[in-house]
């Protein structure tokens, strides 16, 4: 008995305590590779996972300091999230929640734990404005960016001819869904198109009919879909089977996974997704992963020219370069979370940047400031050609002079409903 | 006013003004509801046979369709990793008797369930480990079920009937008929039937519970390899394939645990009702998703009025 005691509690404090008696940065990532959502997890946090794999063999780390990346698994259930959250707090420089309803939960918590929230493309749209999200970050584009460059795709640059549309927001029935509602509800009341919401539990991801036969009863010029996980390859079976033209179909990032797609292959011709990262196999980035990651067993990815996958190590890259910056800053290796809050707050992604960490064209260039936590970088369209996604589009850009005023006001909205909320008055 | 138009008039005007797409939602609803039929069938022949409440029903679907394109991607034949999976489905079967129920013989009901709540968290913990948590493609083509559609031109509109959807009805049927001629044609159906009415008794006539245990999980593995199949053709398998499963419940408070027909019944019942809600009154009144909690309701009417559901056996003790 006594020995499984000592060995309970050597392993108890190997789980909890790493982050804690190692030396070096601790950063977890609170990760969903269990559960309905897996599939969409999995390639991403490989991708996460082997950036900072690649950092700490290469480089020995950021600044000469390793990373100590670990994961906590929330099953994307927003009680296990916190829960991750709470155990992982004390010692880590940031919380990635990976899920907009984790987000939400813990965002409250940000200005007295002052732990900064790195959300890449996802969580609450307004965390953009700094002034009011002091320790919230959400680049290098928001859901509402996502929303504004779908409509303009749809309007291919003409947002006078929505007027009398009809678009349908397929979305998952989770704040994750619903997120883009605000900014699409008030861009159907500027350009004049109709904007049917459907739905969809979690219960029903895989067995949509019922949404497809209201979309068949609506009968939408396009639908949009707010999907993540099985949802996706559940809305794209459904939508080939109903015979809904796919190239009237468009997707939000997450919902541009070429696994979900080849659930359909050739019938799924045409579909399109919104994008902020493309795949570049021909990276330099990808020699460095093979040499120091792939060749030594340490990476589990199955697919390292996927969407997801690439994105995945955008996203470490911007966490990695967001502590460089705090390094710089501070002029310490050894870095708190409060000091990497400054790092995020100047991240200067250039095209210059992206050349040196050879990643040009994997995401598009951005720059974070005081005020602006997003960095509002733009997008591509991706589009399925029956075997992978192809670049369908130019840079696109949202509505910045459409969407920053809904950023302003739900922003102090939320302040205003958490009050007393600290606000720094003096970004500009 | 308006309201109660949308209630009681607009609704039934919709159905006389697009018959075809009427006939649309009930046929969605009749597939969905032959598969919510099949999950449930899985949990009342286990309850039948042996009282337990068989919470590891959904994840033995995933468990089953996950084998099946695992060993295929093995390179495995596709039939041949049928017989296969249907093999580990059938050591699934045994070892769940031996390491998990026969230790348990006599324990409370609830202790018999808390063990199937154990056996999913395992089969969660193991598949994920073997096969991962990516979505897979179902080995349809390769199992040569057809793919295509039948296109319908009913009052001059649409009705399209998916290949794949009548292969899925066609074999629930088919399975649903031979389950009953086995449990009422063969001596080991009836010995089933007999455990399910007085436990005391068949074992006192030499029935072994042993073997029906061992016979009506694989029976259940059966089940969940054909459910896996035919809800792993329509948007992949993968562990979201579990939460299906949660349907078949509002299923079995309708029909009754112990009834076969009740679950079949209960399952078209409430595959079509939830729809024809879903789509003439949930989407325009409620703003939709009401597939979530319509067939809960729709259970839950039903009990106060029939505490044992529709087919379920009354129960009388006395005090």
């Amino acid at each position: 008995m006594k020995t499984f005691r000592t060995l309970a509690l050597a392993t108890a404090v190997s789980l909890v305590g790493v982050g804690a008696m190692a030396e070096g940065i601790f950063a977890p990532n609170l990760t969903y590779r269990t559960g309905p959502f897996a599939a969409t997890g999995i390639p991403l946090m490989d991708g996460q996972k082997d950036y900072m794999t690649m950092l700490n063999e290469r480089d020995g780390g950021i600044g000469g300091v390793p990373i100590m990346f670990e994961e906590c698994e929330t099953g994307y259930s927003t009680e296990k999230g916190v829960e991750c959250y709470e155990r992982t707090k004390a010692n880590a420089v940031v919380t990635q929640p990976w899920s907009t309803g984790i987000t939400l939960q813990v965002l409250p918590k940000t200005n007295t734990d002052m732990i900064p929230i790195l959300a890449p493309g996802y969580g609450f749209s307004p965390m953009a404005n700094g002034k009011v999200f002091q320790w919230a970050f959400n680049p290098p584009a928001s859901y509402w960016d996502a929303a504004s460059m779908i409509v303009q795709d749809i309007a291919a640059g003409d947002l006078g001819s929505l007027n009398g549309k009809k678009i349908a927001l397929l979305h998952l029935d989770h704040p994750f869904g619903k997120e883009p509602i605000p900014v699409l509800e008030a861009m159907a009341a500027e350009y004049g198109f109709e904007l049917v919401l459907i739905p969809v539990g979690l219960k029903e991801m895989q067995n949509q009919s019922a949404q497809w036969l209201q979309i068949r009863k609506e009968r939408p010029d396009n639908v949009v879909m707010w999907g993540w996980g099985a949802m996706n390859a559940g809305a794209i079976t459904e939508a080939v089977k109903t015979k809904y033209p796919m190239d009237q179909f468009i997707g939000v990032w997450w919902s541009g996974h070429d696994a979900d797609l080849k659930q359909v292959g050739e019938a799924g011709k045409g579909y399109k997704s919104i994008s902020w990262s493309m795949p570049q196999p021909d990276a330099p980035l990808l020699a460095d992963l093979k040499t120091h990651v792939y060749d030594k067993g340490m990476s589990e990815a199955e697919d390292t020219n996927a969407v997801f996958y690439q994105r995945g190590l955008v996203i470490s890259m911007i966490l990695a370069e967001a502590i460089a910056k705090a390094q710089e800053i501070h002029g310490t290796g050894e870095i708190n979370a409060a000091q990497l809050r400054d790092g995020l707050e100047n991240l200067d992604i250039s095209e210059a940047r992206l050349e040196e960490l050879g990643m040009s064209g994997m995401v598009p260039p951005f720059s974070t400031s005081c005020d602006n936590h997003t960095g509002h970088s733009g997008a591509w369209m991706l589009e399925w050609d029956g075997e992978k996604f192809v670049q369908a589009s130019d840079l696109l850009m949202a509505d910045a002079a459409f969407i920053a005023p809904l950023e302003a006001e739900k922003s102090a909205e939320y302040a205003e409903a958490n009050a007393p909320w600290p606000v720094n008055e003096s970004c500009n | 006013m308006e309201l109660l138009n949308k209630i009681f008039v607009a609704p039934f005007a919709d159905m006389i003004a697009a018959p075809d797409f009427l006939m649309q939602v009930l046929w969605e609803g009749l597939v969905s509801g032959v598969l919510y039929s099949l999950i449930a069938l899985g949990f009342v022949l286990i309850f039948r046979s042996s009282r337990i409440f068989n919470f590891a029903q959904g994840i033995m679907v995933v468990f089953a369709a996950l084998t099946l394109v695992g060993l295929h991607e093995m390179g495995v034949p596709a039939w041949i990793s049928v017989a296969l999976t249907l093999g580990v489905m059938f050591l699934l079967a045994v070892t769940i008797e031996r390491v998990v129920l026969r230790p348990l013989v006599g324990q409370p009901d609830i202790i018999l369930f808390m063990a199937t709540i154990g056996i999913t968290l395992f089969l969660i913990g193991f598949g994920e480990i073997i096969f991962g948590g990516e979505n897979k493609v179902m080995i349809t083509s390769e199992l040569g079920i057809p793919t295509g559609d039948i296109v319908l031109e009913p009052f001059g509109g649409l009705l399209i009937l998916q290949h794949i959807d009548i292969t899925a009805v066609l074999v629930a049927a088919t399975l649903v008929v031979s389950l009953l001629l086995f449990l009422n044609k063969t001596r080991m159906g009836r010995a089933i039937r007999a455990l399910g009415d007085d436990h005391q008794a068949a074992l006192s006539v030499g029935i072994s519970l042993q073997t029906i245990w061992v016979l009506v999980w694989f029976i259940a593995g059966i089940i969940a390899l054909v459910t896996g199949i035919a809800w792993g053709s329509r948007a992949g398998v993968s562990f979201a394939l579990e939460v299906i499963a949660y349907k078949a419940l509002p299923v079995l408070m309708l029909g009754g645990l112990e009834s076969i027909t009740g679950a079949i019944i209960g399952g078209l019942m409430i595959g079509m009702l939830e729809k024809l809600f879903e789509i003439y009154w949930g989407a325009p009144l409620l703003g939709g998703n009401t597939e979530s909690w319509f067939a809960y309701v729709l259970a839950l009417v039903v009990l106060l009025f029939r505490p044992q559901g529709l087919f379920g056996e009354k129960i009388i003790e006395r005090v």
